[in-house]
């Protein structure tokens, strides 16, 4: 079943982690959101492997965008 | 100058506007997407568009300022603090461009991106510097005699880092070659460049800048000393002028070692000679911040001299009108910096600000800001909102003024660190002015045990 990863926090996207076809653990980072110069780590909130990358650095986010796709393990 | 560009937002850019408005200098903003219709657009005799929200976008984006400041035909750039401030390449373009760049040379700026140049220049000039690697270290066994000269902890830092990042402690001989590893890594991937240096901890520092001043003919004063040692994370959240720690001597002592350093640099503008102070009393010089800086406000309060007046002063080739000996310092400033973010876990809070309750003002309290109701507080810059700045005959008179004014101010709609303040003008260690860098960290750990 595909699942999104989410922004917690409203900002940028600083970077992602993974790549498609990667194996993620729960609580694992997968991306990291830049809000007002603060790093903010985001998590898998469950286990999967990744499908698909669905922002690229500096998008802007608001909470709820979904970020990371992943099919759940 | 008839006309400036300052290449910056919020506060600062509308400190600067009133500084040229003063001389009788147009001003000209720029601004992103994210702040179309903010205070400092408005503020401005015109406002240019330079590109979208994200900072490598607009107020990052040297080639997009660049066609501002041809648009606009202005003279003279303005580049605040943080962004482009202490950008090389930026200061080149403009200087390039036949613009005033207000600041110090992008030559200067190049060289003091670079902390091992600092500890050499102090090391060459007599300044004391904290003990440690002279200049990089690019091997392992020069580490290794490092830790086994000066003993643990030493600390591993990044020659062109910032901002506290890269910093590595070593304890044990057995984590050096780890440590070097990744220190380089983090340096390439950051800031370009692996180059990385070793220094001695100095544990429980007191921070303690020097403000000075320099014309394009080789003047300089020293405006004395800030104190800036109630931090989180290596970012200031007190800062105070002068400090409860510096004694009459240690502070000429401080200003003539600063003036030494900017001479030596061909250092011209407004700049900063950063220290650190052990708790047995010994000072070491750390580096320059080139650049007017966040807290220059308490150095204001207490001299009377507008730092910023001075800057377009000496950019327009003015040469200094004030001398050593007029420089004296009237009683004590304290700056409560005010932050969008939650007091307790310092996470960001951004969101929509609601009903503001300002304090009121008197002649001994400043508010700069860029606050209003409605204006939305977005993710994609500095949490900073307000400096709030107290200044009273003595210390206890300035902490209780500060205390006052941040009692009066509310700020509804998202989180701030102004009940931050109130507790650091409450706590016991602030108040007997015994305190350094690690105090507000114990001061939350108290409250909330």
């Amino acid at each position: 079943m595909e699942q999104n990863i989410m922004a917690p926090m409203p900002g940028l996207v600083a970077r992602v982690v993974v790549a498609v076809g990667d194996k993620v653990e729960q609580g694992q980072e997968v991306a990291v959101i830049n809000c007002m110069k603060t790093e903010i780590p985001v998590t898998a909130d469950r286990s999967g492997t990744v499908r698909s990358i669905l922002v690229k650095e500096w998008d802007e986010l608001q909470v709820g965008d979904a970020m990371v796709a992943i099919d759940a393990a | 100058m008839k006309k400036l560009l300052v290449a910056n937002r919020g506060e600062i850019a509308l400190r600067i506007f009133k500084a040229a408005r003063e001389l009788g200098i147009k001003t000209v903003a720029v601004y992103s997407d994210a702040d179309n219709g903010a205070p400092h657009m408005r503020a401005a005799d015109e406002a240019i568009h330079i590109g979208k929200s994200p900072p490598p976008l607009s107020y990052l984006h040297i080639a997009g300022i660049m066609k501002a400041v041809a648009e606009s035909g202005a003279d003279a750039v303005h580049p605040g603090y943080g962004f482009l401030s202490e950008n090389a390449a930026f200061a080149g373009a403009v200087e390039d461009a036949g613009t005033i760049w207000v600041g110090p040379s992008p030559g200067v700026i190049r060289d003091i991106e670079s902390k091992s140049f600092c500890r050499n220049l102090g090391n060459r000039l007599g300044v004391p510097v904290t003990p440690g690697s002279i200049g990089n270290v690019t091997s392992l066994i020069e580490i290794e005699k490092l830790f086994a000269e000066h003993g643990p902890p030493l600390l591993l830092k990044l020659d062109k880092g910032g901002g506290g990042k890269g910093i590595q402690p070593i304890h044990h001989a057995a984590e050096i070659a780890r440590i070097f590893e990744s220190s380089m890594g983090i340096g390439k991937a950051a800031f370009g460049s692996s180059d990385v240096y070793v220094e001695k901890r100095i544990e429980t520092p007191k921070h303690i800048e020097i403000q000075c001043l320099g014309d394009h003919y080789g003047n300089y004063v020293a405006l004395g000393e800030r104190e800036c040692s109630v931090q989180r994370r290596f970012q200031k959240v007190v800062e105070e002028a002068p400090s409860p720690a510096v004694t009459r001597e240690e502070r000429e002592r401080l200003c003539a070692w600063s003036v030494r350093i900017l001479k030596e640099m061909g250092y011209r503008n407004a700049g900063t000679v950063e220290f650190i102070r052990s708790a047995e009393g010994r000072y070491y010089f750390m580096e320059v911040n080139a650049r007017i800086q966040v807290e220059h406000p308490v150095t204001e309060m207490v001299t009377g001299i507008d730092l910023v007046q001075q800057q377009l002063r000496i950019a327009m080739g003015e040469p200094l009108q004030l001398r050593q000996e007029d420089i004296v310092i009237h009683g004590h400033a304290i700056e409560a910096r005010i932050y969008a973010e939650d007091p307790s876990t310092f996470l960001p809070s951004p969101g929509t600000i609601g009903t503001i309750t300002f304090p009121t003002l008197s002649k001994d309290t400043r508010l700069d800001h860029a606050m209003e109701s409605g204006l939305a507080v977005s993710p994609f810059y500095d949490p900073m909102l307000a400096k709030l700045i107290a200044r009273g005959e003595d210390r206890r008179q300035a902490i209780d003024r500060l205390d006052q004014a941040l009692k009066q101010f509310t700020i509804e709609g998202i989180k701030t660190t102004i009940p931050l303040g109130t507790a650091v003008m409450a706590s016991e260690a602030f108040r007997r002015g015994i305190f350094h860098t690690e105090m507000l960290a114990e001061l939350l750990a108290t409250r909330s045990s």
